[in-house]
């Protein structure tokens, strides 16, 4: 084939070098920014911000999929449950063979545990976007809405399986006395099947999900996504989203595209799980793979506009937000109304501004200094 | 001497309908063929079959002595063959200048690492692939309009758009499927000294399907007619205005469409 060197140095302007450097730096602010100011609000806001931060990055990460490339994802959850199972069973056996338990100091910015944490993140991530693979290759080689379906059967499939895993091996001798592989039910393998802690979910994963990690990794799927969308590979994600045909005319290899595309979603997702299932407070169980949670996400991507980066980063925040709230006043006994509410906001969403809040569009490009173009 | 185009008796049926039956075509480097017909011939098939969108059932096809049956259309875009759509297929939401951009994408490098790391190889090269697009949009005039949406170009706009978005594939030959539809005069004249511009400029090779018998007339070197699915003439457009059964195809028409 031929190609042009388009990358000959010449006359023309290029982005000066600093792009390249100093936004990951502010992330690294950011991250720290957060992880030293927010504890002055509170346990309860230092709870809800890293709620919000672990929806943040399932939102950006489905945006990828549903949003710029327009395949519609709808078991995003199972990506985030299988990344966080895959981390969790890391992480947990890896402190109990190594400490005999999985206690973590809390408060730490970055020790042993935020290590094995951010280790086990790209080893779920890994796992995910490999299940991505699987599920994406079939389904996103038809046009129409076999991905819909698929993924949501995936979901639903991982779940009944999460459930009918093994409890857990809890101390150091037990685990010991485990073969690495084993079937009888009485005594598991302790690799395979993997003690999960099957239904009743997994317990004891150490806690070692803080601010600092959950906002470098928000910063740093932000700046993935951004760069993604504006470069010649996101365009030619948006191509697909926008005409399949003319697009593969243009010579946009569409099926590799698509199938890239939903591998960087899953991997995002595994990310965002292993910070759940690390996040102190909370039990990772099947029903983290399920239909519920992945409809949460959509809710967040179509509400602020599917393809809009800086949308989905809002809706996470409004939608977890909202949620807290109503959690907030259970006294009052509201939070069956959730689902409602979002039903409801989604509807008047579709009436009124139909391509969500934002559209493909970023939140800047919405105010007057900044606006592109055409960008209404 | 050597064809770029060969087209050897290519066909295919939808149900029980052949669409396009023993479709024979040689086009010469740098040459502007012309494809005329009523409509429904099946003129818009032959392209669909020639870029891949369509697998023809019978017959072969060689672009520069390689053979293009089976491949993908963007494996066939990557050989050199590029086209427009007669129903616009702009990416309507996306800007003028990202449509042309896109295009441009296949003849680039495009690794996941340079893009997110912004290297500064990723750097130069997207500001090359601008240049390029502004470069190719303002051989059209279509400068000014870079930051508009496409969808809302005018519909001369738009035509023009898929010219230029195709053109930045870097064919060798081009496939306009109505490129002159729904201009006034003015505009087609323009069009028509645009495309002999590019011809020259890029070392083009053109495949022009159009209704306005008179600008086929004027530009096209060699016209092939097709008729209900089947070549009914080939030649210059002297011997293709005098042939009975072209005159013949075409009053048909005219009766069934008063
Ligand atoms: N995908 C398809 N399925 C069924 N029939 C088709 C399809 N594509 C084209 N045809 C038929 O083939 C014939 C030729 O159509 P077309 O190539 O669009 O004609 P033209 O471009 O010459 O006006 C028409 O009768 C059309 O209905
Ligand atoms: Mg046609």
């Amino acid at each position: 084939m031929q190609t042009l060197d388009y990358a000959i140095p010449g006359t023309r302007p290029t982005q000066p070098g600093w792009v390249t450097f100093v936004p990951p730096l502010a992330v690294l602010m950011l991250a720290l920014l957060m992880h030293y100011c927010v504890p002055f609000l509170g346990a309860y806001a230092e709870r809800i911000m890293t709620d919000m931060a672990i929806a943040m990055i399932a939102a950006m990460s489905l945006t990828i999929v549903n949003g710029f490339t327009g395949q519609f994802s709808i078991g995003h959850a199972a990506f985030m449950a299988l990344g966080g199972y895959t981390a969790a069973w890391c992480s947990y056996y890896f402190c109990l063979r190594y400490w005999g338990q999985t206690a973590v100091v809390p408060g730490t910015l970055f020790g042993t545990h935020q290590l094995i944490l951010l280790c086990c993140a790209l080893i779920g991530g890994a796992v995910a976007a490999g299940a991505g693979w699987v599920v994406g290759l079939p389904s996103l080689r038809l046009r129409g809405d076999y991905l819909a379906i698929v993924t949501l059967g995936f979901g639903e499939i991982l779940r009944v399986l999460f459930q009918q895993t093994n409890s857990q091996a809890l101390s150091k001798p037990e685990l010991a006395n485990r073969p690495l592989f084993g079937s009888d039910p009485t005594n598991p393998g302790w690799v395979f099947p993997p003690g999960v802690g099957g239904s009743l979910g997994f317990t004891d994963i150490p806690k070692s999900t803080n601010l600092f990690l959950c906002y470098l990794l928000v910063g740093l799927t932000f700046l993935f996504a951004y760069r993604l969308k504006f470069s010649s590979l996101g365009r030619a994600l948006l191509s697909i989203r926008e005409d399949e045909i003319a697009a593969e005319a243009m010579g946009v290899n569409v099926t590799r595209l698509k199938v890239r595309a939903f591998m960087f979603a899953a991997f995002f997702a595994g990310i965002a799980g292993t910070l759940y299932a690390h996040q102190s407070g909370t039990t990772l169980r099947p029903i983290d793979s399920g239909f519920i949670r992945s409809f949460d996400i959509v809710i967040m991507v179509v509400l602020g506009g599917l393809g809009s980066i800086s949308g989905a980063l809002l809706a996470a925040v409004i939608i977890t937000g909202v949620t807290a709230a109503l959690l907030g006043l259970t006294d009052y006994g509201l939070l069956p109304y959730r689902m409602p509410v979002f039903a409801l906001v989604l509807i008047l969403m579709m009436i009124f501004r139909p391509k969500g809040l934002f559209g493909v569009h970023e939140i800047w490009d919405y105010l007057p200094q900044f606006g592109r173009k055409g960008a209404k | 001497m050597s064809f770029l185009l060969d087209v050897q008796r290519i066909g295919i049926s939808f149900g029980g309908l052949k669409a396009v039956q023993d479709f024979t075509l040689q086009i010469a480097h740098g040459a502007l063929h012309g494809l005329i017909g009523p409509n429904g011939a099946g003129k818009t098939t032959v392209f669909n079959l020639l870029t891949g969108v369509y697998l023809p059932q019978t017959g072969s096809i060689h672009l520069g002595g390689v053979s293009l049956m089976g491949r993908k259309p963007f494996q066939i875009a990557a050989a050199g063959l590029s086209r427009t759509f007669q129903n616009i297929r702009l990416f309507g939401e996306l800007s003028v200048l990202d449509n042309v951009r896109i295009a441009c994408h296949l003849r680039g490098r495009h690794s996941l690492t340079a893009t997110v790391l912004r290297t500064s190889f990723y750097r130069r090269q997207e500001a090359a692939i601008e240049e390029r697009a502004m470069t190719l949009l303002s051989i059209f005039d279509l400068g000014d309009l870079a930051h508009e949406q496409a969808r809302n170009l005018s519909y001369g706009d738009q035509r023009r758009l898929e010219i230029v978005r195709a053109l930045a594939t870097v064919p060798k030959l081009i496939l306009l499927d109505e490129p002159a539809a729904g201009m006034n005069p003015a505009e087609k004249i323009e069009l028509a000294k645009s495309i002999e511009q590019i011809r020259k400029q890029f070392n083009l090779t053109v495949l022009l399907i159009e209704h306005d018998m008179s600008l086929v007339m004027d530009i096209c070197e060699r016209i092939t007619v097709l008729d209900y699915g089947q070549i009914i003439a080939e030649g210059t457009p002297g011997e293709i205005q005098s042939n009975p059964k072209v005159i013949e195809a075409y009053l048909g028409e005219v009766v069934t469409e008063s």
